[in-house]
């Protein structure tokens, strides 16, 4: 035992998937410990916030102010509001709007910006110009409006006496606050999804939750064709043409069709993680089965076998002492594939609509269908897509790996 | 030898029963998709008629001869042009939609609303008058009707039991014959007589339409035992809600079909005569097209005065939403009447050249509005204090901010009501009389002191509570797939934890969900507790008849109701104002009475409305076309956002301009 493990340490390929798998395992585990939300309580009112750490306006405003006299503030300030095409773009609307071409630099923010005061007028109706341009111009003023200025912004708050206006404080363009001492700020690494849930707190519970459907339904599969397997291959006659037929029935049907039938018909009331996980396990034993029976075959003949029949043990026994032990590398390897092919199972069905109902838990799979609901991959939202399919892909990738690693070691004939 | 070939035979047929039923699956999933879009246009399928048979053979040889009889009028000219490919229409002459066809079109005839084809038959509140001509016209912005077949404004007799219009002279067919007051009598007679849902609808309602002259139309009104007219609002909508059909063309489709029913709501039509400015060009399961009709009557100068600018309206049958998203970013898509997530991102982030009615949130004008319906006969949900203390809890602004994408008003700024956001109907109700009930939502501590107050608390320490020993559990449904609802119904659902109340969430599909719902002649099943569905938009009979669905009680008992109050509330005092308000004329009484339906509804709470929600969602592409519709766009009367094709908002097909001429 101690032997094979160390020779199974030794596969590179083994190694890699198994470090890959432990990871993914280790921070299921352990980033809920730390990390105490719930994944599935709505924070955005909004949807696909983008990753980033987001800071409480108000919270930084009463926190201490630091005075940061920067060189290029200004310049990034202006950038942020008037890129190179959003110049063009006065040019090209105070030209339509009769100024000489000579009269405007677009390079020179302050003449830009002066002429642009002067000139822009939401009634006017420039020739060419589409309802979208005549938005754009609007959005442009918006957010022109005082970039020049070198004032502070002023705070102000409702006297609740006489409902007016009065001003509590100033903000000076050179005061900084420390992140650290904001007393608000959310870390969201992958920003939120459709319904404003924190997408990277929900893609750990939803990997754990994917994890244990693909260990459940994995488990129920090698079960069901270890047994059928080792029945139909040792004891043979009308058992094994039995379990053959029903066997070769489901290997003729494709699997995932049978799946989307079952799960359609079970209807969304019944389909919790659990139910999903079941189904899919029922449907898949099939080429377990067919391996296992192949192998007993060909051990039930073996010297030691005969002489525990001439013994008088038991067909249990027999098959339990004799058999099993032979296959159990075999069927270790089989239940690696099929755990990752389960979690992909998983991911197919929700993405049809098919999986567990939405307000229990996240899965990987249901990640995806409200992303593609929410149409969040024609949007470019990446991070409410693209984190689930690699997760995806580094869980089948990683036990891919530890399988044809352990096959190499079991399997004399593979080693390189 | 013979067991195996038995095997085989078996296994072949299971492989061909799988890969049946495998296909059947696929074909649902698609085609409740475009559920979620259509479900703001479904009109009220008012009764039960029979499916009319696909004939996709008799299809295919009309396609081609179609352009031939359009072809007529253009042959005037000397050189008649070439008839443009349908698979290459020339781009400058198109105008492209999406959102409104799914599926092949299955007919043209107009007596028939199982047509399946979106763009050209659509009898509703703004009726789709791309083919086929109403009367008047219906502008939800003013809320004032306009003549398009009619000449002039109709007038009620003093007595208002009697409706009279003219139709305009110049008004002719696409065969050149002229529209005459006889051809609106006879539609309503072909109505009656083969018991159409259009004359289903209306017979309780209007007593006959009779052709006074060639020109002059009088609709009579069915009375009550008064001599007063039983609902004079519904005798005005008629004008404006259904087609007049030629009679030439219906007494030759009733030879056709030999005077049977049902073989006249199944024919498809190929023949049919429209006065329209639009004909059938080109259909199939890929794409419709119509082509304009350049002896359209309406150039003449008492109507329009000119043709309408494309020469093709283009539908492609997608897919789906996002097949449809796709092709508006790509600019193949000119008009689009579908729900756009995050539309702001197309401009805002993407920057293409796409705009929507108003430049910012809500981006169009609400009209619907999505409602919560409540179980009266489960456990608990008899009781006034939890059905309000949900809708209290609930956090409003999320389910517009995320399940919307913010294309809908807020409760701020449209206070609750029974009525949409669009200022006509704001306006008969008196805002400060009800002020004091009109929820803002998320209002938690408000909720559970109302329902500690009402003596329903947690008594066995679950954090659930309780009325008459059980705990308050309850199921919140919507159709499968219909995704902004079913976020909508996600966020009620997280309101019952704040209060104690358990709320879980359950979306069945829509074939069944329907069918229970639909359902009044039996109490509803117990696992349908709180469920979603839509209410009336913009029309001519509004707010009335959105109220009338909301709340009357005349609902109960139909065995397939596709009205509305499907909560199965009863108030005898709504009942009894929601039949008064068609016969009163008084502003002042008509505003108290709405007053007073809002105070109920409000009060009671049978069901609550989610969000707002726009008649028909209008995206336009302007890479090729522009001058669309738009808030302030100088339009007088203003131009609906409509997709210029439903009721005044066809007007604006005649100001659109080529953004490179």
């Amino acid at each position: 035992m101690k032997h094979t493990l160390r020779q199974v340490f030794r596969s590179g390929k083994f190694v890699t998937g198994f470090i890959i798998f432990s990871a993914i395992l280790l921070t299921v585990i352990f980033y809920p410990m730390i990390i105490r939300d719930d994944p599935l309580q709505i924070i955005g009112q909004g949807t696909f916030f983008p990753p980033g750490i987001y800071v409480n306006i108000a919270d930084s405003m009463s926190s201490t102010r630091y005075i940061l006299n920067l060189d290029d503030a200004a310049a990034k300030r202006i950038a942020s509001k008037l890129n190179d095409a959003d110049r063009e773009a006065i040019r090209e609307w105070l030209v339509g709007a009769g100024i000489p071409e000579g009269d405007i630099d677009i390079a020179n923010t302050e003449s830009l910006l002066g002429l642009w005061v002067s000139n822009y007028d939401t009634t006017v109706r420039i020739p060419g110009m589409t309802n979208a341009d005549r938005n754009y111009y609007i959005r442009l003023n918006r957010s022109l409006d005082g970039l020049l200025s070198e004032e502070g912004v002023t705070i102000a708050a409702t006297n609740p006496d006489t409902n007016a206006l009065e001003a509590t404080g100033t903000v000076e363009l050179t005061e900084y606050a420390n992140i650290r001492e904001v007393a608000n700020v959310r870390i969201l690494p992958l920003g939120t999804d459709n319904f404003g849930r924190d997408v990277l707190t929900q893609l750990v519970t939803a990997t754990g939750v994917s994890l244990r459907i693909g260990f459940v339904a994995g488990l129920i599969a090698t079960l069901i064709g270890l047994v059928l397997g080792l029945v139909s291959g040792y004891i043979g006659g009308v058992v094994d043409d039995v379990i053959l037929f029903i066997t070769n029935l489901f290997t003729v049907i494709p699997g995932f069709i049978l799946l989307v039938l079952i799960s359609f018909s079970i209807g969304q009331e019944q389909r919790g993680a659990f139910v999903i996980a079941v189904v899919i396990g029922l449907t898949s034993w099939v080429w377990t089965t067919r391996a296992v029976r192949a192998q007993v075959i060909s051990l039930r003949n073996r010297d030691h076998v005969n002489l525990s029949k001439l013994s008088g043990h038991s067909i249990a026994h027999i098959i339990i002492r004799d058999v099993l032990p032979y296959i159990a590398s075999y069927v270790i390897m089989a239940f690696i594939l099929q755990i990752s092919s389960a979690i992909l199972a998983e991911a197919a069905l929700s993405i049809l609509g098919l999986g567990p109902r939405t307000t229990d838990v996240p899965t990987l799979g249901l990640m995806m269908n409200w992303a593609l609901i929410y149409q969040a991959h024609i949007l470019g939202k990446w991070w409410a897509y693209l984190p689930i399919i690699l997760v995806i892909a580094l869980i089948a990738f990683s036990l891919n790996l530890m399988n044809t690693g352990l096959d190499q070691v079991f399997n004399p004939a593979l080693r390189d | 030898m013979n067991r195996k070939s038995l095997l085989s035979i078996l296994l072949g047929l299971l492989v061909i029963f799988a890969l049946a039923l495998a296909a059947c699956g696929g074909t649902t999933t698609t085609q409740e998709e475009p559920a979620v879009v259509e479900e703001p246009t479904v009109a009220e399928p008012a009764v039960e008629e029979p499916a009319a048979t696909e004939e996709p053979a008799a299809e295919e040889p009309a396609a081609t001869e179609e352009p031939a009889a359009t072809e007529e009028p253009a042959a005037e000219e000397p050189a008649a042009e070439t008839e443009a490919d349908p698979n290459a229409l020339p781009r400058n002459e198109t105008l492209y939609n999406n959102g409104q066809q799914w599926g092949a079109v299955v007919g043209w005839n107009p007596y028939s609303n199982s047509n399946n084809n979106a763009m050209a038959i659509a009898q509703q509140d703004n009726a789709r008058v791309i083919m086929f001509e109403t009367p008047y016209l219906y502008n939800m912005l003013d809320g004032q009707v306009y003549p398009l077949l009619a000449d002039g404004p109709y007038e009620w007799n003093d007595a208002r039991t009697e409706l009279t219009f003219k139709i305009k002279p110049a008004a002719h067919w696409n065969d050149g014959t002229p529209v005459t007051a006889e051809d609106v009598a006879y539609t309503w007679a072909t109505h009656i007589k083969y018991n159409t849902p259009t004359g289903a609808a209306n017979i309780d309602f209007i007593e006959d339409i009779v052709a006074v002259d060639a020109q002059t139309v009088t609709i009579k009104a069915k009375l009550n035992e008064d001599g007063a007219a039983v609902n004079p609002l519904l005798v005005a909508a008629y004008v404006s809600t259904n087609y007049v059909i030629q009679k030439a063309w219906t007494e030759t489709l009733e030879e056709r079909v030999a005077g049977d029913a049902t073989a006249l709501l199944a024919d498809t039509a190929e023949d049919v005569a429209y006065s329209g400015p639009y004909g059938k060009y080109f259909a199939d399961d890929s794409k419709v097209i119509y082509v304009r009709d350049d002896n359209y009557w309406g150039q003449d100068a008492s109507m329009w005065g000119k043709l309408p600018v494309p020469k093709y309206l283009a539908h492609t049958i997608f897919k789906d939403n996002a097949a449809g998203t796709t092709a508006l970013q790509a600019g193949e898509v000119d008009v689009s009447q579908q729900f756009n997530a995050n539309v702001q991102d197309l401009w805002l982030v993407d920057g293409l050249p796409i705009s929507t009615y108003l430049p910012d949130a809500p981006y169009g004008i609400g009209a619907s509005l999505p409602t919560a319906f409540f179980n009266l006969n489960s456990p608990g949900l008899d009781q006034v204090a939890v059905r309000k203390a949900i809708a209290m809890a609930v956090d409003y602004p999320t389910i517009i901010a995320n399940a919307m994408t913010n294309q809908s008003a807020t409760f701020d700024q449209v206070p609750r009501s029974l009525m949409n956001p669009t200022a006509g109907e704001q306006a008969t109700y008196d805002h400060e009389a009800v002020a004091d009930l009109q929820w803002v939502g998320n209002d938690i501590d408000g909720a559970n002191a109302m329902l500690d107050e009402a003596g329903i608390v947690d008594t066995d320490g679950d954090g659930i509570r309780e009325y008459n020993g059980e705990n308050l559990s309850y199921i919140a449904l919507c159709p499968n797939g219909w995704s902004d609802w079913q976020a909508a119904i996600e966020v009620v659902a997280a309101a019952g934890e704040k209060i104690g109340i358990e709320i879980t969430t359950n979306f069945p599909e829509w074939s069944v969900y329907q069918t229970v719902v639909t359902k009044s002649d039996a109490p509803l099943p117990e696992d349908y507790d709180i469920f979603m569905m839509w209410s009336d938009g913009a029309g001519p009979t509004q707010p009335w008849g959105r109220i009338r669905k909301l709340m009357s009680s005349e609902f109960i008992g139909m065995a397939s109701n596709w009205n509305g109050n499907w909560g199965q509330y009863s108030n005898p005092d709504a009942d009894a104002l929601i039949n008064a308000i068609p016969g009163m004329t008084d502003p002042a009484a008509l505003n108290e009475a709405y007053t007073e339906l809002v105070r109920i509804y409000l009060t009671d709470v049978p069901s609550f409305t989610l969000m707002y929600r726009p008649q028909s969602f209008h995206t336009v592409n302007e890479s090729v076309w522009t001058n669309f519709p738009h808030d302030g766009d100088g339009t007088e009367p203003p131009v609906p956002p409509l997709n210029l094709t439903d009721g005044w908002s066809i007007a604006g097909l005649y100001n659109l301009e080529l953004v490179n001429p």
